[in-house]
């Protein structure tokens, strides 16, 4: 198979074409820095950036009563801290990946993952633009269907890219998707375990 | 191959088996739980705490029937927030008349610990029969039907109070011959608002325990 | 799942009992409850506990007249008893509705599951006690320990008791038999299915025998004292709270040791895939297992618990175990066990694949609307203004969880599609075919 180069355009017919996505995606041998660079970077930017300006303009509706306001300067070290998250979350996910990449006989460059995950998690980088008004529902009802989404290329695109059968392929996704899950509860425990020891909103604890 | 060997017994035989997971999984609870059923202040009324009248404890058979809990926990827990939206925080004492306990595993409705008190009779009785008359945005299911029923209709308040007795409940013999009469003429809504509006109001903060 | 999705449904539209007590959410929610563990849960453990005990021990079931009475009794029982929580018949103590006649009823039901088991155990023509017996094993006596404690309860009419523990105490001694129930039914017993099921389908052993033992006995101990972590700043004592909290992380250990046993077993048999839908179920089912067991733990540490406790999280939480362990491994096992007892293909492999998907679909919307609620519940409720007063009030709270209530009742909705479908499925694939009796293994020479 031919060598492609790695295009971040790639994301462009993700929803058109997905197979072809994959397809093209499993031609080209990134490197890791050439990913992060060209497309995870730009990607992990575009929630915090919407979610900043959607808090400091409507403020942040939780349902309940009057949105809270939070200060401008508070909400760029969120936004800041959200961005962080994200890009340590694509690249851990990507290590894990890779790790578990022995197991199943799938490819071992640290690029190929750091590629499938950020196209995988593209969808919701994007769907992401609902931060603009940061109404907690609204988000819910546009991000789940792009999670399952999301969930449904990784299925789909992990045997292709990481050049396995596609039955292996099911049982590495899995285990992903099984890791996924608990770094997404992780969070949350960590952000309520935050609150209560006073970093976050005033809690009566 | 020492421990190896020795769970190969476990694994012939079927009687070692069966007598290995009954230790194993009794040790929790006899560490645990059995010293609580021996620890009297668990058990021990705090100062006003009294046992359920009968016509109140009419009404707390029907809030479990109804499955109230299931929406409605009364377990007020020792946090700001929580001492702030619902009064003084539970203690093990207020509960000793319970059975079986209601505290609750979640809150859909409000927590109810302390609800005595805190809406007049005539709220509540329109509240359990339609609750969006008085509160628009609830969910809570009506009860209709509690309004149209008689209190003591399946006639058994002595045998519970009885039984009651029994468990250690302090009930005189003339209350138990009252009972049938307190309950004359009084519907199940009677019954359940005379229940809720005592919850918690027998705690005075400085009581013992 | 029909009841859980009516309910939900309840929750979105309040109206929908029509003034109907039998329709009524607390007495429906209770069915649901009930039926889903003791109507779904028990009988697929009951089934495949019966099944693979014969294959494992070699021989046919010991007296198989009390094990038809098992079946039936059991489903009357629970038949019964059902209509019993609807008609308001309630004790109240979760996953223990069920009144005093019906204690005494099961109990016996259970007794008689217990003899035919270890009888087919105990007569068997293998030398070793194969470890997914050990599990059901364990499920038959920890739960039959904790129903006899746990009921314990004056009578005083025929359809209503009172506990022989009082308040705190009655707390602490539910949630030693709560958390055990699913520890020991939802958990253990679905990993005895595991164990049998999961090497059967891929056709290779388990990954590690020594893992098994060392996970099965470190399970079996520390899951009985992880109780309390439901009482977090309750009523009971300090000491009994924190026990339960640092073993419930301890707990954490053997659960997913278990899964990894399940995961390494079945990642070297990937080609089974191919033609089988159903091991798709069970290797999806450990990675919500695996979710489950690690969320668990982490709700029981006090700080998160403070945030979770009484919100909709718990409800999340349950049904990732509920839907995505239990539902899902119970039906891998069954598309991959009733074509064998009926002796025909699955009828419609298309069907059980579109079945996967939207039960992933219904799990993940259901999740992620119960912890959107949830976190947002505990939050607002804990919200306090720069004045230190209540930022909000409980009715402004409550009325903005109705979206996500919406979101899970769809979650719901989609769920049971699902089940709808592989119900068409096995129908299918069982009607006009005669079933055929499944043989148990001949013994390879000599015991």
């Amino acid at each position: 198979m031919t060598t492609t180069r790695f295009s971040p355009l790639l994301i462009s017919r993700l929803l058109t074409q997905p197979s072809r996505v994959f397809a093209d995606l499993a031609g080209t041998r990134p490197n890791a820095a050439e990913v992060f660079f060209k497309l995870a970077i730009w990607l992990g930017c575009l929630p915090p950036l919407f979610a900043y300006i959607g808090a400091s303009h409507f403020g942040w509706h939780l349902g309940a009563g009057t949105p809270l306001i939070v200060p401008k300067p508070v909400l760029a070290g969120i936004s800041f801290a959200y961005f962080l998250t994200l890009l340590f979350g694509f690249v851990t996910t990507a290590l894990v990946s890779q790790w578990m990449a022995a197991t199943y006989g799938a490819r071992l460059s640290l690029g190929i993952h750091m590629a499938l995950i950020t196209i995988v998690g593209a969808p919701l980088a994007i769907g992401s633009i609902m931060h603009l008004y940061p109404h907690v529902f609204l988000n819910v009802l546009v991000l789940v269907p792009t999670l399952i989404w999301s969930m449904y290329l990784l299925y789909r695109g992990l045997p292709v890219v990481l050049r396995i059968d596609p039955q292996r392929g099911m049982l590495m996704a899995s285990a992903l998707v099984a890791y996924l899950l608990v770094a997404a509860v992780s969070l949350l425990g960590l952000t309520a375990m935050l609150w209560i020891h006073g970093i976050g909103p005033r809690v009566g604890y | 191959m020492g421990a190896l060997g020795l769970h190969k017994k476990l694994e012939e035989n079927t009687g070692l088996l069966i007598f290995g997971i009954l230790v194993v999984a009794s040790i929790g609870g006899l560490v645990q739980v059995l010293p609580s059923l021996f620890q009297e202040s668990l058990r021990t009324p705090t100062e006003n705490t009294l046992p359920y009248g009968a016509l109140e404890l009419a009404g707390r058979d029907i809030y479990i029937r109804e499955g109230c809990s299931t929406c409605h926990s009364q377990q007020i827990r020792p946090l700001l927030a929580e001492v702030e939206r619902y009064g003084a925080y539970s203690r093990a004492g207020e509960f000793a008349y319970d059975r079986p306990f209601l505290w609750g595993s979640k809150r859909t409705g409000p927590d109810l610990h302390r609800i005595g008190g805190k809406y007049t009779d005539v709220w509540h009785r329109l509240h359990l029969t339609d609750p969006r008359a008085v509160v628009p945005a609830s969910i809570m299911p009506a009860y209709p039907w509690l309004a149209e029923r008689q209190a003591n209709a399946s006639e058994d308040i002595e045998r519970k109070l009885r039984g009651l007795r029994i468990l250690g409940h302090p009930y005189s013999d003339e209350e138990i011959a009252a009972a049938s009469s307190v309950l004359e003429g009084r519907s199940e809504l009677d019954a359940l608002v005379a229940y809720l509006q005592q919850l918690g109001t027998a705690f005075q903060p400085g009581d013992q325990p | 799942m029909c009841a859980g999705v009516y309910v939900a449904a309840e929750l979105v539209w309040p109206t929908i009992d029509f003034g109907q007590p039998w329709l009524s959410f607390g007495r429906l929610r209770t069915l649901h409850t009930n039926v889903v563990v003791f109507g779904f849960g028990v009988p697929a453990l009951m089934a495949t506990g019966f099944y693979s005990v014969q294959r494992t021990s070699h021989v046919p079931l010991f007296m198989p007249r009390l094990a038809w009475f098992v079946c039936y009794a059991w489903q009357a029982a629970i038949l019964l008893g059902g209509l019993s929580l609807l008609a308001g018949v309630n004790a109240s103590k979760e996953y223990a509705e069920l009144e005093w006649p019906f204690d005494i009823a099961i109990t016996v039901v259970w007794l008689s599951f217990a003899v035919v088991f270890f009888g087919t155990i105990a007569t068997r023509k293998v030398k070793q006690i194969y470890i997914s017996n050990w599990f059901y094993g364990g499920l038959i006596i920890v739960i039959a320990m904790l129903h006899v404690v746990n009921s314990a309860a004056l009578p005083v009419t025929l359809t209503k008791s009172y506990s022989l523990y009082p308040g705190a105490q009655d707390a602490i001694v539910q949630w030693w038999y709560g958390h055990n129930a699913v520890g020991f039914l939802l958990t253990g017993g679905f990993l005895g299915m595991l164990y049998y099921f999961l090497p059967k389908q891929a056709d290779r052993p388990i990954w590690s025998y020594r893992l098994s033992i060392i996970a099965f006995w470190a399970f079996t101990y520390s899951y009985i004292w992880a109780g309390p972590h439901h009482l977090h700043y309750n009523a009971v004592p300090e000491w009994v709270q924190s026990l339960g909290m640092v073993m419930s992380l301890i707990l954490l250990a053997p659960s997913w040791a278990t899964m990894i046993n399940g995961i390494m077993t079945v990642s070297g048999a990937w080609e089974k895939l191919r033609s089988d839908p159903a091991m798709k179920f069970i290797v999806l089912s450990l990675a919500f297992y695996g979710l489950a067991t690690f969320e668990g733990p982490m709700m029981a540490i006090r700080s998160v618990n403070v945030v979770s406790h009484f919100t909709d999280w718990t409800i999340g939480h349950v049904h990732s175990g509920a839907l995505g362990w239990n539902a899902l491994i119970t039906f891998g096992t069954f598309y991959f066990l009733v074509p064998r007892l009926v002796g025909a293909e699955l009828y419609s492999r298309r069907l059980a694949n579109v079945h996967f998907w939207l039960a992933l679909a219904g799990i993940m919307l259901y999740l992620l609307a119960m912890w959107a609620a949830g976190v947002s519940q505990g939050l607002l409720w804990l919200s306090l203004d720069e004045l230190g007063e209540l930022r909000f009030g409980f009715r402004d709270i409550m009325a903005s969880m109705a979206p996500y209530y919406v979101l899970r009742f769809l979650a719901g909705v989609i769920f049971l599609a699902g089940a709808a479908l592989m119900a068409i499925n096995l129908w299918l694939t069982m009607s006009g075919r005669a079933t055929r009796k499944v043989r148990p293994p001949a013994p390879v020479g000599t015991a």
